[in-house]
């Protein structure tokens, strides 16, 4: 047995300091706990469930552990590169090749002089982004439609034979890459334009007085200001390099061409929720997504270490 | 010298420049003026148009008619509608509370539970493991399988929270002194002064409500509880005509053998898209406003 322990008067020991100021912010934990459920229910649990990974789900009865049986399975079959090299494929052409165009966008906003114009661009090009991926998907197919549709039917005005864009195997992945521009160039610029906006009108003032031109402004006073949300726009797109935006290829994908624009959460979807090989789909997903986490990590560090700012 | 207010002329970098932002505004243009067009276009005639014309051909609202009076559709609408207001109120009220509750600086634990926000933003489990949830849960076919795992987006929480750590803290101080509550506080102090934040976050999620089909592809089996977008998906990607006219109607209506499928197509496409026009100037409104205002150049 201890001694006694001497009393403090006024000073209570610091576990229930804590405690009593919890109680006292009783409200704010009441206030929290439906998103604090909400996260450990669909959040949390779904985590929990990709242990899947290492077991042979039963529907019935306990699951059986296999330990890495998938994931020796996925390293061996061959289907994984291909669609691991689909990923970072249209990752590069979405993140990577799409990436300067946003830019270019902003600046030739801010050329425009007409105020009309501008706002004319605004509000035409920032619409697409906030339509659905089925109806952009729709729209698309009508646009590259073979015989009706609008490009072929300009390529025929310079004599040229329609081809079918959506079932052709060496266009799909362009058709994924201008379908993804034409969605997101408005509203993927407003980031730029927003710092473009912010330059002091004094550093313009000064150009004009130095006699600068429209490019030499742009080039020692406008991309400047850019180089910042550049470098973080660039570093959050490496994060989602695994992904490469199921979304689009989901809507967009047929038999004629999956076999080339095949990516890792359409291979995850279909091996889980169509062909109810759950362990495996869990084992693929469980691989993405720590890849996913050490990429974000990663970018986080370098954004730190580039702009001073983090992803978070 | 140069006056930094002078009247311009029109130089020809000036033209190209325009005329290289009108060709990608028609890209956008065209393609949904022309979709309206062939759906309201006569079926006799509507087959044969091509893309790029934009004015209906012997005006029909035929396409329209066959979605009024369609067993699928017009329920899907209404699925969309209620899983839209419903999931959308939701988005907000958890988001509000829990960004406001996340500001609070005397809050202890504040830390830990950010860094669980964050794992649980970083970390995709994807949709395999959270099916098994809706199922342990009893939620598969239902509405709320939908509306509930997708009731919080952490971007937008801490999106939220900025707002709502942009208000003085002064004016939290004197509400204190007046007796109030954490509750009353949040909403007649810090609510009403994020009004714009609120006000895009609405909309955001709304957004993200109505053009929602993945989910509610998965966990909602039957098509008369579906929303528009699913129903959309199996008549547009998946080319399932007889689903949507259902094969009796298909068989009963002389009518139904002269439509233009692909102009239906289109005629459902532009009711998934009316909702967002609606939303879309109070999207200009409060979220590009700034950017958007006139003269910002000098």
């Amino acid at each position: 047995m201890k001694a006694k322990q001497p009393v403090i008067i006024n000073q209570q020991p610091g576990w229930r300091r804590a405690l009593h100021q919890m109680w006292a912010d009783k409200v704010l934990y009441l206030l929290l706990l439906p998103t604090l459920i909400y996260f450990i229910l669909f959040r949390l649990w779904p985590i929990w469930n990709l242990r899947m990974a290492f077991y042979n789900y039963r529907a019935r009865g306990p699951w059986e552990w296999v330990g890495l049986k998938w994931f020796k399975m996925i390293f061996d079959s061959s289907a994984f590169g291909d669609i691991l090299w689909n990923t970072l494929v249209i990752s590069f052409m979405k993140y990577v090749l799409l990436f300067p165009f946003f830019v270019i966008f902003a600046l030739m906003l801010n050329e425009i002089r007409s105020t009309r114009f501008r706002k004319y661009v605004q509000v035409v090009s920032y619409l697409p982004h906030l339509l659905s991926w089925v109806v952009i998907a729709g729209i698309w197919m009508a646009l590259l439609n073979p015989s009706t549709g609008a490009v072929n039917q300009l390529m025929g005005f310079f004599g040229m034979e329609p081809v079918d864009f959506m079932t052709d195997k060496g266009a799909i992945r362009w058709v994924l890459f201008f379908s993804e521009g034409w969605r997101s160039l408005g509203w993927d610029s407003i980031v730029y334009f927003t710092a473009i906006l912010a330059i002091s009108p004094d550093l313009y003032e000064a150009a004009a007085i130095d006699g600068a031109n429209r490019l030499q402004i742009i080039k020692s006073i406008i991309l400047p200001a850019l180089v910042v949300p550049m470098t973080t726009m660039f570093i959050l797109n490496l994060g989602f390099f695994m992904s490469a935006g199921f979304d689009q290829v989901f809507n967009f994908t047929n038999p004629a061409v999956n076999s080339v624009i095949d990516i890792l959460d359409t291979y995850i979807y279909r091996l889980g929720l169509e062909n109810g090989q759950y362990s495996l789909s869990c084992a693929v997903a469980l691989i993405k997504g720590l890849v996913g986490v050490v990429l974000v990590l990663l970018t986080h560090v370098a954004s730190k270490k580039a702009t001073g700012k983090g992803v978070w | 010298m140069k006056q930094p207010k002078r009247k311009y002329k029109i130089s020809l970098s000036q033209i190209v420049l325009m005329l290289i932002m009108f060709l990608f505004t028609l890209s956008i243009v065209i393609p949904m003026l022309n979709m309206l067009a062939r759906s309201l276009s006569d079926p006799k005639v509507s087959g044969s148009m091509m893309g790029l014309e934009i004015i209906p051909k012997d005006l029909n609202f035929i396409n329209y008619q066959v979605i009024a009076s369609n067993p699928v559709i017009v329920p899907s609408l209404f699925n969309s509608i209620f899983i839209t207001v419903v999931g959308t109120a939701l988005n907000m009220l958890l988001t509000i509370t829990a960004a406001y509750v996340m500001t609070r600086p005397k809050l202890l634990g504040k830390r830990v539970l950010m860094v669980f926000f964050i794992i649980m933003m970083l970390f995709d489990p994807g949709l395999v493991p959270e099916y098994f949830v809706v199922k342990d849960l009893g939620l598969m076919g239902s509405q709320w399988a939908v509306i509930l795992s997708m009731a919080v987006n952490v971007y937008y929480l801490v999106i939220m929270m900025r707002y709502f750590e942009a208000v003085p803290t002064s004016l939290f101080e004197a509400a204190t002194i007046d007796g109030a509550g954490h509750i009353r506080m949040l909403f007649s102090v810090a609510a009403p002064l994020c009004k714009p934040g609120i006000a895009t976050l609405t909309m955001f999620y709304g957004v993200i409500r109505w053009n929602e089909y993945l989910r509610s592809g998965v966990y909602i089996s039957s098509l008369s509880k579906s929303p528009l977008q699913v129903v959309l998906r199996k008549f547009v990607v998946d080319g399932d005509v007889t689903t949507l006219i259902g094969t009796q109607n298909l068989l009963n209506y002389n009518e139904l053998a002269q439509i233009d499928y692909t102009a239906l197509q289109y005629a459902v496409m532009i009711v998934a898209i009316i909702p967002i026009l609606l939303i879309y100037p109070l999207v200009l409104k409060y979220y590009t406003k700034d950017i958007m205002a006139g003269g910002v150049k000098e």
